[in-house]
């Protein structure tokens, strides 16, 4: 139990981390609010720069950066009708009709109290939760994890985009990227037409930065001319009776946003959704109709947003399967710097996952202290113009792409995910599960071939234990139900219903 | 969930090289070790690039079905205004330049270079305040992540012998 403490408080009493973990979260904040940031842009550029960090030191920035950035979102989503990251599109429902009223102080301090009590659930179930699942998935096979991976690829491009085939397409191709390179259980060249550059496989890294940076970058030049509206941010903190009067709605969101966010591919906004959804049908009397500013219409996705932050970390530190996009990086960020995300990972280096925890904890209180304060500031910084912004950011994708191996090939990758993500998008292709199939990829390929050479490469015994394996069968039942979830059939039967 | 939005000008054309690209994959994936073993090599590329060609034939007879609307324009006139604005074109090939001669100009020069195209070329006019802004930007960027994250710049094949030792 000491060693646990100590662990978790390692990043409170170093000053280094602490320092870090502020910046982190502040940083975060900015990102989240400035309309055309994201925080995954901003992780998948960051882990290229802190390749040669310590890992805690990396792990503390990007832990403030996730959960700053998630808040972040909602600033602009209030203040400018803009969503200033996924998550916050349900926020600016009932937050810009807040600010239009001239309560867009208090519409800011409320989203920051119940986003910090969202964050400290979602932390709390990481911590009960994460030791739990990394027991049982102990006893998962390849088979199990399998399962898992598609459910999670299956799950993302169902959920966030408006085609499933489009979806595991987008799927489906970054698994494929992920393939070339050597095989690493045989060592045999694929997909590298006798290219020696390609026999080293794609950097993930780059294809993030290009997908997440310079493919938003260049979407964003549509973009170009929405001004910002100013708005009368001075009184900020909440008083005490608005904040006790959602705390039970906002525990129960919360919830919605633990188990959302730990659904492998589900991230913040899908569970910022389900959140506002939840508030609307069961709040009998909020305190001004949904949509003309109900401030129950914001606690609702400001405080699943942030619990899913702890709910996605679950499956990403037990199973090695991120929780979202966000996730899928800082897997790639663990990876780089040794360590393997997993139920292995709970065992081997326990300081590791509760010093996260602490990281969390910490963050999520810089959260609170930067949310209500530095409001001035911070109207300017989001007003800062996209002329202005789009080319700095262009830069710093760049350099990170750069950093990974000091080498212009990954800048020149990077570019050419880049103009490959800006057309799937306006297609209506999301890039998101692009690169969960590039993180999930070689755990399907690797499980799926265990699992087949464990049978003796017989076909009909691989299917059979699908069924006859209680976890899989589990888990099969999750898949199946995701595929059939989709279909017009079953969207025919619910609306019978 | 299916597309009910009109097509995209281009759209049909990107479904058709994806369908192509896909089943290319799929031809290159079976090379990998054709038919050897149900656990070779090459069986998960060659389901993934098969789940690719499947779903890319979907979104493909889909995309088809749908109807391009021109609200009066052109296709070319659509295309320009839904896809390739010419400031979203010139950025674009600022971007590319600026990627193509990153190891030749250098970051610093290379880096300024582009942000003054770039800023001008998306509509920000004050010139002297952009030349300011794209100087103190570079100059945080070089100092933060040549010290703090120690990450060695390009210092340019062209430019790079004559730069001062700290520059480099």
């Amino acid at each position: 139990m000491t060693e646990i403490l100590g662990y978790f408080l390692m990043s409170w009493l170093d000053p280094m981390m602490l320092l870090l973990t502020a910046a982190g979260t502040f940083a975060g904040i900015y990102i989240g609010a400035i309309p055309g940031l994201s925080v995954t842009m901003a992780v998948s550029i960051l882990v290229s720069f802190t390749f040669k960090w310590d890992v805690n030191h990396a792990l503390a920035l990007i832990s403030g950066i996730y959960l700053g950035g998630v808040y972040g979102g909602s600033r602009s989503a209030i203040l400018l009708n803009i969503p200033g990251a996924p998550s916050a599109i349900a926020t600016g429902l009932d937050g810009f009709p807040l600010a239009k009223r001239g309560e867009a102080g208090q519409a800011i301090g409320l989203t920051t109290v119940v986003s910090v009590y969202g964050g400290f659930i979602g932390i709390l179930a990481l911590a009960v939760a994460a030791p739990a699942v990394s027991e049982l998935a102990l006893k998962f096979g390849p088979r199990e994890y399998l399962l898992l991976a598609m459910w999670g690829l299956l799950l993302v491009g169902s959920l966030s985009g408006e085609s499933l085939s489009k979806g595991i397409f987008s799927g489906a191709l970054g698994a494929l990227i992920a393939c070339v390179g050597l095989d690493p259980m045989t060592g045999e060249q694929r997909l590298t037409f006798g290219s020696l550059q390609l026999s080293a496989g794609i950097s993930y890294i780059a294809a993030m930065i290009g997908f997440f940076g310079v493919a938003e970058v260049i979407a964003q030049v549509h973009e170009l001319k929405l001004k910002a509206v100013k708005q009368n941010v001075s009184k900020i903190i909440p008083s005490w009776s608005l904040v006790r009067k959602h705390l039970g709605l906002a525990t129960r969101t919360s919830t919605i946003g633990v188990v959302v966010g730990a659904l492998p591919g589900a991230g913040g906004d899908i569970a910022a959704l389900m959140a506002y959804d939840h508030a609307k049908r069961t709040v009998k009397n909020p305190s001004r109709p949904f949509g003309e500013g109900a401030y129950e219409g914001l606690v609702a996705p400001e405080s699943a947003n942030n619990a899913a932050v702890g709910g996605a970390y679950v499956p990403m530190l037990t199973l090695g399967i991120p929780g979202d996009a966000v996730t899928a990086v800082i897997i790639g960020a663990l990876y780089i710097h040794g360590l393997k995300p997993g139920p292995m990972l709970m065992i081997e280096t326990p300081h590791l996952f509760w010093f996260i925890v602490g990281s969390l904890c910490l963050a999520n209180i810089f959260l609170l202290v930067f949310g209500l304060t530095g409001i001035k500031i911070f109207a300017k910084i989001v007003e800062t113009p996209k002329p202005v912004l789009l080319p700095l950011i262009l830069v710093l994708s760049a350099v990170g792409a750069y950093a990974i191996n000091n080498n212009p090939v990954d800048v020149y990758w990077m570019l050419g995910f880049g103009l490959l993500g800006y057309l799937l998008k306006m297609y209506g292709f999301q890039v998101g599960p692009v690169i969960l199939g590039m993180i999930l990829g070689p755990m399907m390929d690797r499980s799926y071939r265990q699992a087949m050479m464990s049978t003796g490469n017989d076909v009909g015994l691989f299917v059979t234990e699908f069924f006859t394996t209680p976890l899989s069968a589990i888990i099969l039942a999750a898949v199946v139900f995701t595929v059939v979830s989709q279909t017009q059939w079953w969207k025919k039967l619910l609306r019978r219903s | 969930m299916h597309t009910s939005h009109p097509r995209l000008p281009g759209e049909l054309t990107f479904m058709v090289l994806a369908v192509a690209l896909s089943a290319f994959m799929l031809w290159a994936a079976y090379g990998i070790s054709q038919f050897e073993s149900i656990s070779s090599p090459g069986v998960f590329p060659m389901l993934c690039a098969a789940l690719l060609l499947i779903t890319g034939l979907m979104s493909l007879v889909k995309t088809a079905k749908a109807r391009l609307q021109l609200e009066g324009e052109t296709f070319f006139q659509q295309f320009v205004r839904k896809l390739a604005p010419l400031q979203l074109v010139l950025f674009t090939a600022l971007i590319v330049a600026y990627a193509l001669t990153l190891e030749i100009l250098g970051f610093l020069l290379g880096s300024y270079l582009f942000l003054l195209l770039s800023m001008q070329v998306l509509g920000s006019k004050r010139i002297g305040l952009n030349l300011l802004v794209s100087a103190v930007v570079l100059a945080a960027i070089f100092v933060v992540f040549q010290t703090a994250f120690s990450v060695v710049l390009p210092a340019g094949s062209l430019v790079g012998p004559y730069l001062p030792e700290f520059l480099k």
